[in-house]
């Protein structure tokens, strides 16, 4: 089997399933289908994209961050309590003291696991109770605020067409797909998640690769924290607790295998579309936000059990683990 | 069998020892910490005072008897959380204030702990499905019934016999949960230590194929782990229902890294196969100290959250580092 078709295996049914619950949100729902709607969906699954690919990368490394959600946070109030006039260099200041905090951040929680040998689940789980009391210190409540000029930049219309959204959501898979499958440093990451004492022996740098992965995480949750500062022009330092389960459930749909080695980011935009698209049918279905938590409870267990196995979503594999056979 | 036997011998020996002497260290953290507590603010040693101590710990310290097991199985349980808050809303719902519902609104309770446990249990058991992930959807689940049953705004109070267990004192000397606590932890370390689940547990833990090829039922193990866990959790909320005679949803929300701390600076291993429920019962409380001395120090909470923290990467760094020796 060449890699092409093994990639098509692995992200053509999350894309299936995506095109399947647009086409009925559609239906069910004549003002879905307009440009308008369209723009609200890529402003909101934006930083989903993100923190994705940022949880996709540490898992295809056999390891897992739980402290995406507080370094969000952490940018998130940073990025609202920074003096701010709005010249060109307090933007590129704005821009860049939260996202190099989220990388250091990364790198320290890469380098406490790999230094230690610790398991990454506990490590990444106490440095995310840390650095959400440091949020709450710089800003113990929601408030704050961002330039309007920059919140509008971002969330907006570039040459009154483009959305910077949209933009910023093809920018970063087109980039980390060339990092994942065209660098060393991607190879690095499948080989370390595919069997670490064969990648260490074989000469790649496992511990380096590993620090600067989780310092790519905290980096890109960094970028989060920052992009939901500017589309909310306010800052909470709980903004981010939702996407701990938004990032691991979004990897994992798109095609990302808990076990590590397998999966990719090309999956990912598919599964931040699933996972946005059913609040919004929901919502739009009128259905309680009550019944979203059980909602989104099954999916990941029914994605979860389908891929457990193998990367991907096959519905075969349920049936199989429960010795039914002949389905595909 | 033999298999069993022969380790269980040698880990007696060894593991006895070890085991005991982290225990007792945890132990005599506890006391410097009860010292420290009476230094920073006079009277932290007063009878009133310490029985107030034991009553936080021993809500933490009944949730920590699931989540020891489960942590023993080199499994992980984040639905602890909703557990907890599902346990604290429907009691107070069932019970309305009066005597007459206590027992089989006490029976229904467990029984969800039990069955939503085992869901968890199940999907990591069978479906193979990282432990992590299956108890932070089954998580899901629960705080969304817990909100439909709730409609979101949970009335309904306790009623006064568990008032009584939340608030009163067994013979007027010592709180009546901290002498549940103890009933339950007698049970807890004896079961762990001297029953045929309890080894089996441990082996389970400690190398899952190993346990499988000397016949035991991994599978079965594991979710009646998790189904303990549940069952711990909503009971934990249960009597938390009698402290607080009301009904709170954010109520279960600490719990998960609090249960989890507890644990890891109980000494038991993440990897699973080693610790026990003692050293748990020393970080339950030492938690709690710890909460109690900075509360009384003026910190806020952000700073009672980095505490938290640093505790957990200092003892897995003390932890690992005398693995690493040995």
């Amino acid at each position: 089997m060449t890699e092409k078709y093994k990639n098509l295996q692995l992200f053509l049914p999350v894309y299936i399933i995506f095109l399947l619950i647009y086409v009925v949100a559609s239906f069910i729902e004549p003002t879905f289908f307009t440009w308008n709607n369209n723009v609200n969906l890529f402003t909101r699954i934006t930083p989903l994209v993100l923190i994705g690919i940022a949880q996709t990368f540490v898992i295809l490394t056999g390891g897992i961050d739980l402290s995406v959600g507080s370094v969000i946070g952490l940018a998130n109030v940073i990025a609202v309590s920074l003096p701010f006039v709005g010249t060109p260099g307090n933007v590129i200041l704005w821009f860049l003291v939260p996202t190099l905090i989220g990388l250091a951040v990364g790198l320290i929680n890469g380098f406490i696991i790999t230094r230690g040998g610790f398991p990454p689940l506990i490590v990444t789980l106490a440095m995310g109770v840390v650095w959400q009391g440091v949020s709450l210190f710089i800003l113990s409540e929601p408030g704050g605020k961002v330039a309007r000029g920059v919140s509008l930049y971002v969330t907006g219309k570039l040459f009154n067409f483009l959305p910077v959204p949209l933009l910023i959501i093809i920018l970063a898979i087109v980039v980390f797909q060339l990092v994942l499958r065209r660098t060393a440093f991607g190879r690095s990451v499948y080989a370390i998640g595919g069997n670490e004492t064969i990648a260490s022996e074989s000469g790649i740098p496992c511990n380096r690769t590993k620090i600067w992965v989780y310092g790519l995480s905290g980096f890109l949750a960094g970028l989060v924290g920052l992009y939901l500062s500017a589309w909310m022009s306010s800052g909470d330092p709980l903004i981010g607790d939702p996407y701990v389960l938004n990032s691991i459930a979004i990897a994992v749909i798109g095609g990302t295998s808990l076990a590590g080695g397998t999966g990719g980011v090309l999956g990912i935009l598919g599964g931040a579309y699933i996972w946005q698209l059913l609040n919004n049918i929901l919502n739009l279905m009128a259905v309680s936000m009550f019944y979203q938590y059980i909602a989104k409870g099954l999916i990941i267990i029914i994605a979860l059990a389908a891929t457990a196995s193998a990367g991907g979503i096959r519905i075969g594999a349920i049936f199989r683990k429960f010795g039914i056979k002949g389905v595909k | 069998m033999t298999l069993e036997k022969t380790s269980s011998i040698k880990g007696n020996r060894w593991g006895f020892v070890s085991r005991n002497r982290v225990t007792f260290f945890l132990f005599l953290l506890v006391i410097i910490l009860f010292l420290i507590g009476e230094i920073v603010s006079r009277g932290f040693l007063g009878y009133q005072h310490i029985g107030d101590i034991l009553r936080a710990a021993s809500f933490l310290g009944i949730v920590a008897i699931g989540q020891t097991l489960v942590l023993l199985t080199a499994g992980i349980d984040l639905s602890v959380g909703p557990l907890i808050t599902m346990g604290n809303v429907f009691i107070c719902m069932l019970l309305n204030g009066l005597d007459v519902n206590n027992f089989w609104a006490f029976a229904v309770l467990i029984l969800l702990g039990l069955v939503f446990g085992a869901l968890s249990g199940l999907g990591v058991a069978y479906l193979r499905i990282s432990p992590l992930v299956m108890t932070l959807a089954v998580g899901s689940l629960v705080t969304g019934i817990t909100l439909i049953y709730s409609k979101g705004a949970p009335n309904g109070f306790a009623s006064p016999m568990l008032r009584e267990i939340g608030v009163g004192y067994f013979l007027n000397s010592i709180p009546i949960i901290v002498v549940i606590w103890i009933v339950l932890s007698t049970v807890t370390i004896v079961l762990l230590n001297f029953s045929v689940y309890g080894r089996k547990l441990i082996h389970v833990g400690a190398n899952a194929n190993a346990a499988n090829l000397s016949g035991i039922n991994v599978r079965l193990v594991k979710t009646i782990a998790y189904a303990v866990s549940g069952a711990t959790a909503v009971l934990a909320g249960v009597f938390m229902a009698g402290y607080t005679q009301t009904a709170f949803l954010g109520i279960g929300n600490q719990y998960i890294m609090w249960s989890i701390t507890a644990v890891v600076i109980g000494g038991t291993s993440l990897m699973g196969g080693k610790g026990g429920y003692a050293g748990t019962i020393a970080g339950a409380i030492i938690l709690i100290l710890v909460g109690s001395i900075l509360t009384l120090l003026h910190m806020p909470e952000a700073g009672r959250r980095i505490a938290e923290g640093l505790i957990i990467l200092i003892m897995i760094t003390i932890y690992f580092r005398k693995r690493g020796r040995n």
